[in-house]
């Protein structure tokens, strides 16, 4: 399994750096209407009513940046979870911990793609 | 007549294990100094896994139907989900501030033929595809365009 991790090192960290920058770039406006200015009731009630919401998240660009926005995020946090374990002395147990967190993105990022197929 | 020396002349005929100072954390690790700012960042990583789950449990609701969409909707008006979206959108900013102050610097003077742009200049496109990205999305989800 190490040797399997230190072979897709380059891949992950390609993700990661995606997560980072477009994962970053594209979550900041999502957290701050969906997560807070709607539910503190700062956003009109029907801006995000079904109709709307399945209408902008089922359109062909939307669902590029759905599948982006869930799937780079999980990368670029099981990466970094994983550097904070190593650094708290995890070296032995950085075969599992890397094993369970990229599986968590794997497994997330291939029902990401499948939920906004479903749209 | 004199020969050059081969490089291997001196090469143990088996080498030995490269010896080494058992690992230590350094003292200021891990609260003090740059060790705070170095381990936030990592940090961040917690919520945004947590956020991509949340997000993925969205979507999915939302193609289940208008019922369990509005189930999502009326569950983050629970406090414990506004606060922990607060959370998640310190760490966001902090990871965005953090990476583009670090991004410039760790630029090579070129990439093949290509030079990338100045570094005074790096920071500032940075910011304006992030600001500008988030108004626009905004906008989009709060209804103000595209309605």
């Amino acid at each position: 399994m190490k040797h399997l991790l230190l072979r897709l090192e380059p891949i992950i960290w390609l993700i990661f750096g995606q997560g980072i920058v477009i994962g970053t770039i594209l979550l900041t406006g999502w957290i701050a209407i969906v997560g807070i200015a709607a539910p503190l009731g700062f956003v009109p009630a029907d801006a995000l009513a079904y109709p709307r919401a399945h209408a902008l998240a089922s359109h062909p660009i939307g669902r590029v940046l759905l599948a982006a926005l869930i799937a780079l995020p999980l990368w670029k946090g099981a990466h970094h979870i994983r550097s904070l374990s190593l650094d708290f002395g995890g070296l032995s147990r950085d075969a599992n911990v890397a094993t369970l967190l990229y599986g968590v993105a794997a497994v997330g990022s291939a029902l990401a793609v499948i939920a906004v197929v479903r749209l | 007549m004199d020969r050059l020396a081969h490089p291997d002349a001196m090469r143990p005929a088996r080498p030995d294990r490269t010896r080494m100072a058992p690992p230590r954390l350094p003292a200021r690790f891990p609260f003090s100094g740059r060790y705070r700012a170095y381990l936030l960042f990592g940090a961040s990583g917690i919520p945004y896994l947590l956020v991509g789950l949340l997000l993925l449990h969205s979507i999915w609701a939302l193609g289940d139907g208008p019922g369990a969409w509005m189930a999502v909707m009326l569950a983050f008006q629970q406090p414990l989900y506004i606060a922990f979206h607060v959370l998640a959108l310190a760490a966001v900013v902090y990871t965005a501030v953090h990476f583009f102050w670090l991004f410039p610097k760790a630029q090579p003077p070129r990439i093949g033929p290509v030079r990338p742009p100045p570094r005074a200049l790096i920071q500032p496109m940075l910011y304006a595809v992030w600001l500008g990205t988030t108004a626009l999305m905004a906008a989009i989800l709060a209804g103000w365009i595209l309605p």
